[in-house]
């Protein structure tokens, strides 16, 4: 039937609807064994090419496979593929229990895996509550159970963070990152690259249905350059110092501090006490990834650039923006990380890690399921 | 294919809407069998009460007219099986839980098939539920002399089942090619209460009440599957009575329209021919209905 690698393949798909071009010319293939998030502003696309990936959109042009299949010839693609869109939708008044009973028959799994995947995600206890009563996060955690059920060996998450507390999505990047330890493949979509950066190998970034980044995200880190800020007694006697030890490209920030690129704080230190300058404060500043993911992205609305190539940014995409270094980081609307931000603070506990998800029935208790 | 009839059944059987539809069938199938039955037994009496049909010596347990009662309740309602139907796939369209139930199946066609299946056994299970209401309210409302054989009853019953079965199927392809549940209740009901009883009348009119065009339409051939077996049995009957006496066949003619008039099925053809032209009405709109959600497109 498939050759059971967990390989998902998405060559050239492009899909419009009417007039609107949805997705154009998308290509990227995600590895079993690695964690891909599928990065893009609000209508990029994503969540387009996602249910073309899983056969529910048939796309304009292109193909996607999974095992080396298209999804209509997976057989029991239950079992090989689980999947959280959004807007998947629940019967109101069934229980979630018995939500799963519906597609653990239909994949033709025995029912106490029921038991086993509500336990997994936290709803133990609301097993036998109705859907339409769960709020946003014990929805989105009935979600996933489904998606868990076949015991799939590929998972495509269409922003699957959406409304889970800060412990859900905690568990949700342990389990994530166990689940493609184990070498199985992930698919995650979001719009928040802060979100998913601690959880993804590989990242996928697009914007208005093009890819704009396409590689490893290490790639995509070591692209940002350093720099360090100092506030000299004596800026000129600085930048002169500076220049004679072969360290050039100061300028001077708005506030009279002095910005000196691809240099160390200990440089700088040494420099300035050769030169007898007193140095009132020196860091180091690293742009933010999600700046570098901002500015790769919000060209969404201007004119149109050219296809990047693999693991290559478009043109003007890195390096010094003309706005200067320290301007603050203008985030798209709803783009800011809400109550929430992985790097502003101690991250709740996550459980142990698991080795394969079955090990993981116990995170349901300690640590806060909402169950 | 077991596994996802399985599955459809698990989704009716989790879920109030099986039972609260069948609560109403049989409360109508029941009132309706027995106030027609009521009627039609004043009716009879009175018609007993002639001095001619008196001094012909026919007797009031000649002709069942009993089975009008019966084909009237159930062509009515068939109306709940028809909206279980209907809501079978646009209900899950429109709760969008058409996206998990495509997300485990191995095909679209696979899954449809599975509910056609799993809504023809829903639908035969309805169809005893109308049959049993039915015959219920026939039995209390009517006249016993007026009450039709066992055989004959068991052939309207069997009628009923499959026109039933068929309704639920055509209310599933119809739910599939629209897509909204509401609209597909509301154009099924509007056709099935008002546009195809009055449209049969006005056709049958004007064709001088011989079968018709009327009769070729879905609730038409649907009525004639219950209502032309009644027709057939009552002539058969005063056929018997009227051996030997010049009858024209004008005569009969006209009397077989009457006979299908008052059995809710105006222009209709003959049994075997309602059944094949409605087996025809349901398939072709759940072959459509299966057509469409082949390519559609779930967002
Ligand atoms: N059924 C549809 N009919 C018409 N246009 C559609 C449809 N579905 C999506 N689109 C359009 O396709 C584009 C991509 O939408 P998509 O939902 O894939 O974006 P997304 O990246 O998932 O966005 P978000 O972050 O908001 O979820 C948008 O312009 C959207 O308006
Ligand atoms: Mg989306």
């Amino acid at each position: 039937m498939h050759d059971g690698s967990g390989r998902i393949v998405v060559q050239n798909l492009t899909k419009h609807f009417g007039q609107v071009g949805a997705v154009q010319n998308l290509s990227f293939h995600v590895e079993p064994g690695s964690v891909t998030g599928f990065l893009g502003p609000n209508g990029a696309g994503k969540t387009t090419t996602l249910r073309m990936l899983l056969g529910l959109v048939t796309p304009t042009a292109g193909w996607a496979t999974i095992n080396g299949q298209p999804f209509n010839h997976l057989g029991n693609p239950g079992r090989v593929v689980g999947a959280v869109l959004e807007a998947q939708g629940f019967h109101p008044t069934r229980s979630a229990r018995n939500h799963l009973r519906v597609y653990a028959a239909a994949m033709g799994i025995p029912d106490q895996r029921c038991d086993e995947v509500l336990h997994l995600v936290g709803l133990g206890e609301a097993a036998h509550r109705k859907a339409g009563g769960f709020s946003l996060g014990m929805k989105q955690r009935l979600a996933l159970a489904t998606a868990l059920l076949g015991d799939p060996q590929v998972l495509v998450l269409d922003e699957p963070a959406n409304g889970l507390d800060p412990e859900g999505i905690a568990w949700l990047r342990t389990f994530l990152r166990s689940f493609a330890g184990g070498g199985r493949t992930v698919l995650i979509s979001s719009h928040l690259l802060a979100e998913v950066e601690q959880t993804i190998d590989q990242v996928v970034i697009i914007s208005r249905g093009q890819t704009m980044y396409y590689g490893m995200l290490d790639d995509l880190r070591k692209s940002q350059q350093s720099r360090v800020i100092a506030q000299p007694s004596d800026p000129n006697k600085l930048v002169g110092a500076l220049q004679e030890a072969g360290l050039s490209g100061a300028t001077p920030t708005q506030d009279g501090k002095i910005a000196i690129p691809g240099v160390t704080v200990q440089q700088v230190g040494d420099v300035a006490a050769k030169a007898g300058v007193a140095l009132y404060g020196v860091q180091e500043e690293r742009a933010d990834l999600e700046e570098l993911f901002f500015r790769l992205t919000s060209g969404q609305y201007a004119a149109p650039q050219n296809p990047p190539q693999f693991g290559q940014l478009p043109p003007g995409a890195h390096g010094t923006p003309p706005g200067g270094y320290a301007a603050p980081v203008q985030l798209p609307q709803g783009a800011q990380p809400g109550g929430w931000n992985p790097q502003s603070g101690p991250v709740p506990q996550a459980p142990p890690p698991p080795q394969g998800y079955d090990q993981h029935q116990g995170y349901q208790g300690g640590q806060g399921g909402n169950a | 294919m077991g596994r996802l009839i399985n599955a459809e059944f698990r989704k009716i059987l989790t879920t109030k809407m099986w039972w609260g539809l069948m609560i109403p069938t049989f409360i109508v199938a029941l009132a309706m069998a027995w106030g027609v039955g009521a009627l039609t037994s004043d009716i009879a009496d009175d018609v007993y009460r002639e001095d001619f049909i008196k001094s012909a010596g026919i007797g009031k347990d000649s002709v069942s007219f009993g089975v009008i009662a019966l084909t009237r309740a159930i062509n009515i309602s068939t109306m709940f099986p028809l909206i279980f139907g209907a809501l079978a796939l646009s209900s899950e369209l429109h709760r969008k839980t058409i996206t998990t139930s495509f997300l485990t199946a191995s095909s679209r066609p696979a899954l449809l098939s599975a509910k056609a299946i799993t809504y023809v056994l829903w639908g035969a299970i309805y169809g005893i539920v109308i049959v049993l209401g039915a015959s219920l309210g026939t039995l209390a409302g009517s006249d016993s002399d007026i009450l039709p054989e066992g055989g004959q009853w068991m052939l309207i019953a069997l009628m009923g089942i499959v026109s039933t079965v068929l309704w639920t199927l055509l209310g599933l392809g119809v739910g599939a090619l629209m897509g909204s549940p509401v609209a597909s209740v509301i154009v099924l009901l509007i056709y099935a209460i008002i546009v195809g009883p009055v449209s049969e009348i006005v056709l049958t009119g004007f064709a001088d009440g011989k079968p018709n065009i009327a009769g070729a339409l879905p609730n038409g051939s649907a009525n004639g599957l219950t209502g032309s077996t009644a027709a057939d049995l009552i002539q058969k009957q005063i056929e018997e009575l009227a051996q030997g006496k010049p009858i024209s066949d004008r005569a009969v003619d006209t009397f077989q329209a009457a006979m299908r008039f008052a059995a809710g099925a105006p222009g209709a053809f003959a049994l075997w021919a309602s059944a094949l032209i409605f087996i025809g009405w349901s398939m072709l709109f759940f072959v459509s209905g299966l057509a469409r959600n082949q390519r559609r497109d779930i967002t």
